[in-house]
């Protein structure tokens, strides 16, 4: 190579550098402008919020109170010390039917908690038939307006009284003396090979989250969300080892429910954009069928009547999620929302812990009713599952004290408690909240985890 | 030809080097370019509605491990940061940091006061997910499980979140952060009646 040559080479490749650092340091600052942009752009929102604690299921002689708890800001009052300067009204009936009278809130300043509150008239809340009602709330200090729950007239909350309930007292809690299961039906280590169920890489410290969901099929399958490996593991009644279904999931924690033609329905609880949460739907293959924008937060779905129901908060109700394989809107589901979960046939069943009590009811057309008082003096803590087995209703509840915590089954009767037992609490991974338990045929079946991996076992009720 | 070549390669080496660092910096230089280190403001008194208010800013936004700084702009502004890496400069609060910010205390263990941090004020505080449950600190109580309500704490050796609100069904709202793919928002959980968390009160509020 000539000298001339190599000089020439030299400031050709002298002249790219200096024009990609330029080019690149150019296109630094307009990135880090735009990401400034962004930062600078979204100024704090004025906000409203207001939570509430519906009454579900109220005793004949309760005095009937609905509280509110509100919080709300301005723009420029960021992070504020005064609680919410705010106004609101509930609006309630007696019965389904009907008008609303409006009756106002109260601020009760020095309420710890549920600061706005009202008190049922009490004809209407010994109303045979329950009473409806929502809430619409203003801030004064940025004029926002909320209803709760948020299908306001249109989807009410709805109280029942528990009239003629069977009552069971369970007295204070035995711990230790916990049943073992029937059979284990399915059951992985912890990985990411075949077979294996994953943890999710969650980094320092905090709890361990995996296997976050199952379902039973009405041939006895087991079905269990692989969140972490975005997949679905299937174990049939006879195969030891499961077979495989990828899903296109966000690989955080989720709750699923399978329908009976294996379509399964996937409520992710993280989402890129603010609140919204998504229910995915896939077929039995693991083909994306569509998704739904929830209207709300959610914890739990459920295959309901016809299609995928889903319980949102704030309004504390259940809301079809789609109908018909058909999406419904965010207002078109605050417009389903009900107090309680649709069954099949029309019927519905509604939980609501008070303390230490459980209450529950199977509702009907017209006047059916079935209602349960559950006592307890050791606490309660989540209903985590209830669901009718006949004309019976199978209630599983954690009781726990600080230090202990089981999972309590019971069968309630016509007369109260026919069967009742203790079952490990076996939580070492955290899942969904409400996805630990499921019922099918006459056997409850208990989704489970130890260090060592998961397992789904089940209990046979044996109840003639 | 060879000169096009050369210019090109040069310039393609040139141009990743410039920006290499960008897509870290990304996720590392958010404390830096947006958090402040001012000193808190003491208050005379706090309620739980006017804490909720200030967890309520943070939701929707980042996790970092070992982080206390975080805008309102309802996005996590450095998503994907290493889980298990402590101070790589990102927006959010872990959950210790998040919880200390909110309950508005002390970085003096004995001083059971009140103090506005700011959400753009970097501070973690002293104490981790297993301090909070085990009541350490003077404003802090361990407290019986049955009876938390808005605004106490659940907390196990590795976690902690406030109770936002309280369900029919038994189970609670907890605000949290929660973790690098979850950031900073509100859940339904079941921790109360897990027996792996505590319960845990700030005391002090006036209402």
């Amino acid at each position: 190579m000539s000298e001339a040559r190599l000089s020439h080479s030299k400031f050709v490749g002298i002249a790219g550098l200096v024009a990609g650092v330029v080019v690149g340091a150019v296109t630094v600052v307009l990135a880090g402008t735009a990401v400034a942009h962004r930062l600078a752009a979204a100024a704090p929102e004025p906000l409203l919020e207001a939570t509430h604690l519906p009454p579900l299921l109220t005793a004949p002689d309760e005095r009937v109170e609905l509280r509110y708890d509100v919080y709300c800001t301005t723009a420029e009052q960021i992070e504020s010390d005064a609680p919410c300067d705010a106004t609101g009204s509930v609006f309630v009936r007696a019965a389904q039917v009907g008008p609303f009278t409006e009756i106002g809130l109260r601020d009760e300043g020095s309420a710890s908690e549920g600061r706005f509150v009202t008190v049922v008239p009490s004809a209407v809340a010994r109303s045979p038939s329950g009473f409806a009602y929502y809430a619409v709330i203003r801030s004064r200090a940025n004029g926002k307006t909320v209803t709760l729950p948020g299908g306001g007239a249109t989807a009410p909350q709805r109280s029942a009284p528990l009239l003629q309930s069977a009552v069971a007292t369970l007295g204070e809690h035995g711990f230790g003396k916990t049943r073992t299961a029937d059979r284990r039906v399915a059951e992985a280590a912890w990985g990411t090979g075949p077979g294996e169920v994953g943890l999710e890489d969650v980094g320092k410290n905090l709890s361990p989250i995996g296997g976050s969901a199952f379902d039973v099929g009405p041939d006895g399958d087991v079905y269990v969300l692989d969140e972490a490996n975005r997949r679905v593991l299937r174990w049939g009644t006879e195969s030891g080892s499961p077979a495989q279904v990828p899903l296109e999931i966000n690989g955080t924690l989720a709750d699923m429910s399978v329908a009976a033609d294996g379509t399964a329905y996937v409520l992710e609880t993280t989402g890129a954009a603010r609140d919204t949460m998504l229910l995915r739907t896939f077929d039995a293959n693991g083909v994306a069928k569509g998704t739904s924008e929830l209207a709300e937060r959610a914890s739990q779905v459920r295959v309901g009547p016809s299609g995928p129901v889903v319980l949102q908060t704030t309004s504390g109700q259940w809301m079809s999620a789609a109908t018909g394989g058909r999406a419904l809107s965010p207002s078109a589901q605050k417009a389903s929302g009900r107090s309680g979960r649709p069954l099949l046939g029309g019927r519905e069943v509604v939980v609501y812990r008070s303390g230490n009590e459980l209450r529950a009811a199977l509702i009907g057309p017209g006047f059916f009713r079935k209602t349960w008082r559950v006592t307890s003096e050791t606490p309660l803590a989540e209903v985590q599952l209830a669901e009718p087995l006949g004309n019976r209703l199978v209630v599983v509840v954690r009781t726990f004290t600080d230090q202990r915590d089981e999972f309590v089954v019971l069968v309630l009767g016509p007369r109260g408690v026919e069967k009742g037992f203790s079952l490990d609490s076996a939580d070492w991974a955290e899942t969904a909240p409400l996805s630990r338990f499921r019922l099918a045929g006459q056997s409850l079946y208990q989704l489970g985890s130890t260090p060592a991996g998961m397992f789904v076992d089940r209990i046979d009720l044996e109840v003639k | 030809m060879t000169g096009v070549r050369t210019f090109l390669a040069w310039f393609v080496v040139a141009f990743c080097l410039a920006t290499a660092g960008t897509a870290g910096a990304y996720h590392t230089q958010f404390v830096s370019q947006n958090c402040n280190w001012a000193s808190p403001t003491p208050t005379s008194y706090i309620t739980r509605d006017g804490s909720m208010t200030v967890a309520l800013r943070a939701r929707y936004e980042g996790y970092q491990w070992g982080g206390g700084c975080w805008n309102d702009n309802n996005n996590d502004d450095s998503p994907g940061d290493p889980p298990a890496t402590g101070g790589t400069g990102g927006e959010g609060g872990d959950c210790s940091g998040f919880t200390f910010k909110v309950w508005r205390e002390s970085l003096n263990e004995n001083d059971a006061g009140f103090y506005q941090w700011g959400m753009l004020r970097f501070e973690h505080g002293p104490y981790l997910a297993q301090n909070f449950k085990g009541g350490a600190g003077a404003p802090n109580v361990i407290a019986p499980k049955s009876g938390l309500y808005q605004m106490d704490a659940l907390a196990s050796m590795g976690h902690v979140g406030m109770i936002y609100a309280r369900n029919a069904d038994g189970t609670d709202l907890i605000i949290e952060a929660k973790g690098e793919a979850y950031g900073t928002n509100i859940w339904t959980r079941t921790y109360r009646g897990d027996s792996s968390y505590g319960g845990v009160r700030r005391t002090g509020w006036s209402s």
